[in-house]
């Protein structure tokens, strides 16, 4: 009742922008490594941790999950305190959140460049990181509630709303895409209980959504706190703030499938994804006007503000990625953007402005606050700023083109109206090669902004002198009405909490969902099964793993677009049925390379006819076979001895989620991949040269090697469809 | 496909919850004021704070507003 | 920041009393004791939201004495319990993020408050308090003494816990929930006609989209259902029949449909339907929560006054229980709630607020003294002769217009067109059904159905809504407040204008004194000005100010009759200065305008003329409106100005004088039996009784914050000159509205081709609908925009 004197918690804002920034810097790194393993594909050859297809999720969950995820709890933390005017609910369970985010981090750090990898975007950490993701995540949405049930500010402000939509949506999307079986609780290995389209549809409905609720939503809340509080005058419009919320968190759950046009996912489900993607420029168009407008009379503190300019930058690209959303989410426009360069420009728009540049500014405006000085140097923040935006224009710029000039190349007839112009996949990469570099240099240019943060940051805290708990007053929460203080019964009490009462219901919801939902998902799916249609082999099984491993699916599609051009360079398209044992899907979504879903069909007039040798040297030596290939070697995969000791257990797995192995084919397994592998390895030594250096008695016979079962797997690809002659 | 049964499902369970909550909120009457807020979240209740800052900035404003 | 405006108020600083007080400039004391308190309680951040964001705080002595009585207290409070009350207070300064701060840290200034939260819209503030630790009264006080008063009446005196409507929100919450996923829902079917999919989840989603479309349909529509109803039985047929006939049919239709297979029904337009309209109406209801448009004298008179005892002894008692025989206690500035006899020798009191008429009046022991009349000068007693209900003044509330306003009923412009649209629609559908009854009974059904689906007038119904809504913010935004949409229709039909004179056409702010007679020298300016230092009669005081600064002489003898004038005698002369009777000087209708004559030494001189001013652009205003318009000004006061005013105004304009409030509301009343839809434009209370008998009273104010009579609109003073633009433009409106029925119109006729034909899918109906509401809602938009631009 009386005005109570407390502290709010800024040490653990201070760490978590601590953790965000180091983590950006190597996520950051990570992905320049990658750029450039554009430019010269053996950077790190023979390492295979370090190799591109390893260190690409890395990258990706490092920048979304690390840097992006702590500036939004550092954001959430600052700023939720303040508007509730309360103490987060519990510092032990900030703690926690805060270390075991970063232990997920660090266990993601080491487990991808191992191969641990589900292969599915922004969610390839294996079972037993995604049940941690899931605790703490829990712990996290504890905290936010308690400190929302403990307020001491009656109204919660719309970027509160933000934060709820955030936490509840992540983990629903979380737990129901990684929902996956494990090979055996020893082990990393899983399979995700959905097969082909589900799991495709499932993947993306996770991944849009992820965009939506990670990347989004909580920085519409940071910037419709931080954007007044830097400014220092009110939103432009609080009642279109509120609208925003609404009415984004009303459709946004819908645009998923627009990552699936043209793929074998049912039409009605693509065009659904199409429409509900246009119809969220409304809301996203508002909430940037919205944020731009809260500026207007203050633009001369633009030009001199740091600050205030990251964010104007930020909104302006947040305006222009939910601006090309949908236009990329148009049937026709994606038919030419997906699978190509423009889809990465336009996620690092996406990254690097909104996110980044949103962050940068916080980072800025915190650090001094917290530290009560003033920041090291503003001449540094601006040059960051300056770098950093020419940097995003030198990153996208080139990709745009890029993307543009390969669709049109892929897609080019000869004059004749014949042939592919470019019919060889890699003429289309050459072609682009100049915007890799110029990629290059502006990500180089985004990096060295943030080091000079960094070094601006390292000053200022110096120079200050930290305030781990400031210090604040601020009246209790006043009664409001007299039939509060009578003894009510336990619903009455959950409804005056009406988060708390929210997350009860989504609980109990869910579970009654699972229930009655997940066995109908188990059971063998109704989808148009094609009789030719056969399980993989033990050994082929292994190989897709392998392939999953070594993350092909990044650089490689397999999922072939109804398009005659297509057709005509990979054979014949996609079928839902190809894929109902695909556990995981592994569509992809960028052709760095060419697709591989008819990897073994023979006699196809370009990339056909690849027999087992010419993979063998293509992961041995890429370079080798063409010397302009910015395919990187793969030659572990032929050092390396199969490991088998799992394959039974790998196979029980998939019995159980429909696969229909016997238990003939699980006895028989070891003795069936012996077999298959050894007409490989005659294939193989057929060859003079391999004959020449794995003929002789060496360590262990060729037959036994990984690059053995990833032959089987490629020469697999497409052969159940094929026509046979 | 039988996957679209749970996706959603879920899509709208969680519409619904959020219904609720927005009814929930109304009801409380916290959109009573739709401007109010928006101000109030400009204000520090920090009690030791740095004016100095601050008070340049004012007498800025206070120049443009004279 | 050097600049000669008061740090703390912002008004300018008359040099000679500029106080310096920590290097920072104020206008008064009242403004350095404000900043001083704040600066003391280290909330001189009230000066950074805002530069200059205060008030001169006033000086209340005694006002408020009346919330010691704890029956008073109770009635104010929201809520009540024994360590906690909370009190809302209208604090019509409020204006800026400056105020929110303050008012949002008064625990700071007092002890006792707790917390204490603005609602900037309505301009209150709750207050939490401690009743153990402070009093109602101590915050009052607070809040006077940095110049936020608040303002206590009446009015909130009687007014119970007003309820909040919310439904129409949750109404849309709804159906914007269920319009949203059963369009995700119904899209599966839009694309795939035979499909393998689809024929795997059509009745899932189906099933689905029909248990998503109750919501909508019970409750998001409920109110159509009512209203139509409601509208049957009192035998009109407004728009909401055929809504509600539609969307009953669209249901019940598409249940039929999906129960037994033949496609996927309408769920979708019917939810989209129910949301757009809802929309709509959310739309229209612009509201000016900071202003009142209902008031009526309670909302001016005190809530409590100060009874002297047969024992001397003080107590201050509410207005209604005060009785005949009771001795009130009348402060400076304060209200006269009760008709009653002076019993101090003398007050001058001012019924400006009553008759407009800016001069105030003596009163001597004896006299009688009206309510509604400000008491200026030193406390005066007086003597109750009616009670508050019984009054001169609020006798005119108990007229019955003041009643019967309530439940005017309006025909709106859309209810006239449904009185044929309707018919007509039901009519085509039954003879189509008819018609295809012969050739297949099927069909016929569909048809019929079909008909009244797509005829369902969203559109139609949304066009009024949308227009007027718009307008009302447009108005709104050129300080043109009006109480609801259906004033802009109103306001197109006006055909006699009706202004009141004082305080409306004349501002009763300043008024101009001019000399007529011979030049007076200095020497006489000096006797002149020492003569009338020592009156206090208003008019003197007001001369004494006007007449340039003159050295001080001793008086021989000074004697002045109240009423009449002054005679004073010095060495250097006489002068004697009053009414014409009191100097027995008899010119031309001398008694027909406020006049003060002045003698010298037995010699005529001449008169100052105390003649009010007239609003800018007045004459303007008229010559735009005589066309179109019959105008007339009704005026309380004698006919004085009868000549300036033929002059300025145009030939046609009516000129009448002396009436009486009930007067004037009788004359309004047999202007409309003569057929006018009259428009009164008025302020004070003295029109009030007009403003409720027009068919839309405007009050014209000098700041919307302080009050304004019960009213269709308030308009502020400075916008007067615009009363031309707003008739032109509620005028447009209509026309705006009449264009876009005929698009909805279109909208139908296109859908019926359709449905007549038996070809309707609802594909077809899915698209017209959101179609037509986005072109007729743009449509709308910009047209109201472009008038409102066209000057």
């Amino acid at each position: 009742m009386e005005k109570q004197q407390f502290y709010y918690d800024n040490k653990i804002v201070r760490n978590f922008i601590y953790a965000s920034i180091v983590f950006g810097v190597v996520g950051m790194l990570v992905g320049l490594i990658l750029a450039f393993l554009f430019l010269f594909p053996n950077l790190t050859s023979g390492v295979s941790f370090l190799s591109f297809g390893r260190l690409r999720p890395l990258h990706t969950n490092a920048v979304i999950f690390a840097f992006v995820g702590n500036a939004m709890f550092a954001g959430i933390y600052y700023s939720m305190q303040r508007l509730l005017k309360a103490r987060m609910f519990s510092d032990l369970l900030s703690k926690i959140h805060f270390w075991g985010w970063q232990l997920i981090i660090v266990a993601a750090a080491i487990s991808l460049p191992l191969g641990y990898s589900t292969s599915k975007e922004y969610a390839e950490l294996e079972w037993p990181i995604d049940i941690a993701i899931a605790l703490i995540w829990v712990v996290f949405g504890i905290n936010m509630i308690g400190t929302i049930i403990k307020r001491r500010e009656r109204h919660i402000y719309v970027a509160i709303w933000f934060y709820i939509a955030t936490f509840v949506t992540v983990a629903v999307l979380h737990i129901f895409n990684s929902l996956e079986l494990p090979v055996s609780l020893s082990g990393m290995k899983s399979y995700s209980i959905y097969a082909g389209v589900q799991d495709a549809l499932v993947q993306w409905w996770y991944g849009h959504n992820a965009v939506a609720f990670f990347l989004t939503t909580p920085f519409l809340g940071m910037m419709y706190y931080f954007v007044p509080k830097v400014a220092n005058r009110p939103v432009y419009s609080y009642r279109l703030s509120i609208i925003h919320f609404w009415s984004l968190i009303f459709i946004y759950i819908w645009a998923g499938p627009h990552h699936l046009l043209y793929t074998a996912l049912p039409d009605w489900a693509q065009n659904l994804g199409v429409v509900f993607s246009v119809m969220l420029i409304a809301p996203s168009w508002g909430g940037m006007i919205n944020g731009l407008l809260t500026l207007r009379g203050v633009w001369d503190k633009v030009r001199t503000d740091a600050v205030l300019k990251f964010f104007v930058v930020a909104i302006t690209g947040y305006g222009m990625a939910t601006f090309e959303g949908p236009m990329l989410s148009l049937k026709n426009v994606n038919a030419i953007a997906h699978f190509t360069d423009w889809i990465i420009a336009h996620v690092h728009v996406g990254a690097l402005a909104w996110n980044g540049f949103l962050s940068f500014g916080m980072i800025y405006w915190l650090i001094p606050r917290m530290t009560k000085t003033k920041l090291f140097s503003e001449k540094l923040a601006n040059f960051h700023f300056w770098i950093g935006t020419l940097g995003i224009i030198l990153y996208s710029l080139p990709l745009y083109v890029a993307g543009f000039t390969q669709a049109s190349m892929w897609k080019q007839f000869k004059p004749d109206g014949g042939a592919l112009q470019y019919g060889n996949f890699l003429e289309t990469v050459t072609e682009i090669m100049p915007m890799y570099w110029m990629r290059a240099v502006g990500g180089t240019l985004y990096l060295t902004g943030v080091i000079v943060l960094v070094y601006n940051v390292i000053r200022t805290v110096r120079q200050g002198s930290p305030v781990e708990n400031e210090l604040v007053e601020a009246p209790a929460l006043a009664v409001i009405s007299p039939n509060r203080l009578k003894g009510e019964k336990l619903h009455s009490w959950l409804e005056r909490k009406p988060v708390q009462f929210m997350l009860l219901t989504t609980v109990a919801i869910l579970i009654g969902g699972l229930i009655q939902i997940l066995p109908t998902i188990l059971v063998k799916s109704n989808i148009p099964t094609i009789s030719s249609v056969k399980p993989y082999t033990p050994l082929e099984l292994q190989g897709r793993d392998l392939y999953i491993r070594e993350g092909c699916v990044g650089c490689h599609s397999q999922m072939v677009r109804p398009f005659r051009s297509e057709v005509e360079r990979y054979g014949d398209y996609s079928k839902a049925g190809e894929f109902v044992y695909d556990h995981p899907f592994l569509w992809g979504s960028k052709r760095t390379g060419p697709d591989l879903a008819r990897e073994g069909v023979k006699g196809k007039p370009f990339n056909g006819g690849r027999d087992d040798v010419w993979h063998f040297n293509h992961m041995y030596d890429p370079q080798g076979l063409n010397e302009k290939s910015i395919m990187p070697r793969y030659q572990w995969l032929i050092k390396n001895e199969l490991d088998n000791s799992t394959i039974q257990d790998k196979m029980r797995t998939m019995v159980t989620l429909g696969v229909p192995y016997t238990e003939a084919d699980i006895n028989n397994a070891l003795k069936h991949m012996d077999e298959q592998a050894s007409k490989i390895e005659a294939n193989l030594l057929a060859n003079p040269d391999i004959k020449k250096s794995f003929g002789g008695n060496t360590t262990s016979k060729l037959k036994d090697r990984e690059i053995v079962a990833l032959i089987a797997y490629l020469q697999r690809l497409g052969t159940d469809t094929q026509v046979k002659k | 496909m039988s996957v679209i049964y749970l996706l959603i499902t879920i899509s709208i369970i969680v519409a619904v919850l959020f219904l609720g909550a927005f009814i929930k909120a109304v009801k409380s009457g916290q959109y009573d004021d739709d401007y109010t807020p928006s101000v109030r979240m400009l204000f520090d209740d920090e009690l030791v704070k740095e004016n100095s800052n601050k008070l340049i900035q004012t007498e800025k404003q206070k120049q443009k507003s004279i | 920041m050097d600049t000669e405006n008061c740090f703390h108020c912002g008004n300018e600083i008359i040099k000679k009393d500029e106080i310096l007080f920590d290097d920072k400039k104020f206008c008064c004391n009242g403004c350095k004791t404000v900043y001083e308190i704040f600066s003391q309680n280290d909330l001189s951040c009230y000066y950074d939201f805002q530069a200059a964001p205060g008030a001169t705080p006033q000086d209340i002595q005694g006002k408020y004495d009346f919330l010691d009585n704890e029956e008073i207290v109770t009635k104010l409070l929201e809520f009540q319990e024994n360590t906690t009350h909370i009190v809302s207070l209208y604090i019509p300064h409020i204006h800026c993020s400056s105020c929110i701060w303050i008012l949002e840290n008064l625990q700071k200034l007092q002890p006792g408050i707790s917390t204490s939260q603005v609602n900037f819209g309505e301009k209150k503030v709750r207050v939490t308090y401690n009743p153990e630790k402070t009093s109602l009264k101590d915050i009052v006080y607070l809040l006077s003494s940095i110049g936020y008063e608040p303002y206590i009446s009446l009015e909130n005196f009687d007014e119970g816990k007003k309820k909040v409507d919310r439904s129409l929100i949750y109404k849309i919450g709804v159906a914007f929930f269920c319009f949203g996923n059963i369009m995700l829902l119904s899209f599966p079917e839009y694309f795939e006609v035979e499909e393998y999919w689809i024929n795997q989840y059509r009745g899932f989603f189906r099933w689905l989209i029909f248990g998503l479309s109750l919501p909508s349909f019970i409750y998001s529509a409920s109110g159509y259902y009512v209203s139509a109803w409601k509208s049957i039985k009192s035998r009109m047929l407004n728009i909401d029949i055929p809504i509600a006939l539609g969307i009953i049919v669209m249901f019940v239709r598409s249940t039929v449909d999906i129960v037994f297979d033949y496609g996927q029904g309408f769920f979708d337009s019917m939810c989209g339907l129910v949301f757009f309209m809802l929309l709509g109406k959310l739309f229209q209801q612009k509201t000016y929560d900071f202003l009142s448009f209902e008031r009526d004298y309670k909302s001016y008179f005190p809530i409590a006054i100060t009874k002297v005892l047969p024992n001397g002894t003080e107590e201050s008692v509410q207005v209604y229980d005060i009785e005949k025989g009771d001795r009130l206690l009348i402060r400076n500035q304060e209200l006269i709630p009760v008709d009653g006899i002076l019993i101090s020798e003398k007050a001058a009191i001012d019924y400006s607020f009553v008759t407009g008429e800016a001069v105030q009046i003596e009163k001597k022991s004896g006299d009688k003294i009206f309510a509604g009349g400000k008491q200026l000068g030193k406390v005066i007693e007086m003597e109750v002769l009616f009670s508050v209900s019984q009054s001169y003044l609020t006798q005119l509330w108990s007229n019955d217009v003041f009643q019967k306003r309530v439940e005017q009923q309006h025909k709106t412009i859309t209810d006239r067109i449904s009185r044929y649209f309707t018919p007509a629609l039901l009519a085509l559908a039954v003879v189509s059904f008819i018609y295809w009854i012969f050739i297949d009974v099927q069909t016929a059904f569909n048809v019929f159905t079909a008909i009244l689906i797509v005829a369902c007038p969203c559109a139609l119904a949304l066009t009024a809504p949308f227009t007027l809504g718009n307008v009302l913010r447009i108005l709104g935004n050129r300080k043109f407040y009006l109480k609801n949409a259906l004033v802009v229709e109103q306001l197109a039909k006006v055909d006699t204008i009706v202004f009141d004179k004082t305080g409306t056409i004349t501002t009763n702010k300043k008024t101009s004194i001019t000399y007529e007679g011979q030049i007076l020298n200095d020497f006489e300016l000096k006797l002149l000005k020492n003569a009338l230092r020592g009156s206090n009669h208003p008019l003197s005081r007001r001369l004494y100010d006007f007449i340039p600064n003159q050295q001080k002489i001793e008086t021989i003898s000074f004697e002045e009759v109240i009423g009449k004038g002054i005679f004073a005698k010095f060495e250097e002369g006489s002068v004697k200065l009053g009414s014409s009777q009191f100097l027995e000087h008899m010119s031309e209708n001398t008694h027909k305008k406020t006049k003060v004559h002045v003698e010298i030494n037995g010699v005529y001189k001449g008169s100052y003329v105390f003649n009010n001013q007239y609003r800018k652009g007045l004459e303007q205003l008229f010559e735009q409106l005589t066309p179109k318009y019959q105008l007339i000004v009704l005026s309380g006061d004698n006919d004085g100005e009868r000549k300036i005013l033929e002059k300025m105004l145009p030939k046609s304009t009516l000129l009448v004088f002396n009436q009486k409030p009930e007067q004037k509301l009788n004359y309004i009343e047999q202007l409309q039996s003569n057929g006018k839809n009259v428009m009164m434009i008025g302020d004070g209370l003295n029109d009030a009784g007009a403003l409720a008998q027009s068919n839309i009273g405007i009050s014209i104010s000098e700041n919307v914050n302080v009050f304004s009579p019960a009213c269709d609109g308030i308009l502020d003073a400075s916008q007067f000159d615009k009363i031309a633009f707003f008739m032109k433009y509620s005028k447009n409106a209509m026309k705006t509205i009449y264009m876009s029925f005929g698009l909805s119109l279109l909208y139908n006729v296109v859908g019926l081709s359709f449905a007549v034909t038996g070809k309707l899918d609802p594909i077809v109906a899915a698209i017209i609908m959101p179609l037509s509401t986005i072109t007729i809602v743009s449509f709308v938009t910009i047209m109201t925009n472009v008038f409102a631009r066209s000057k």
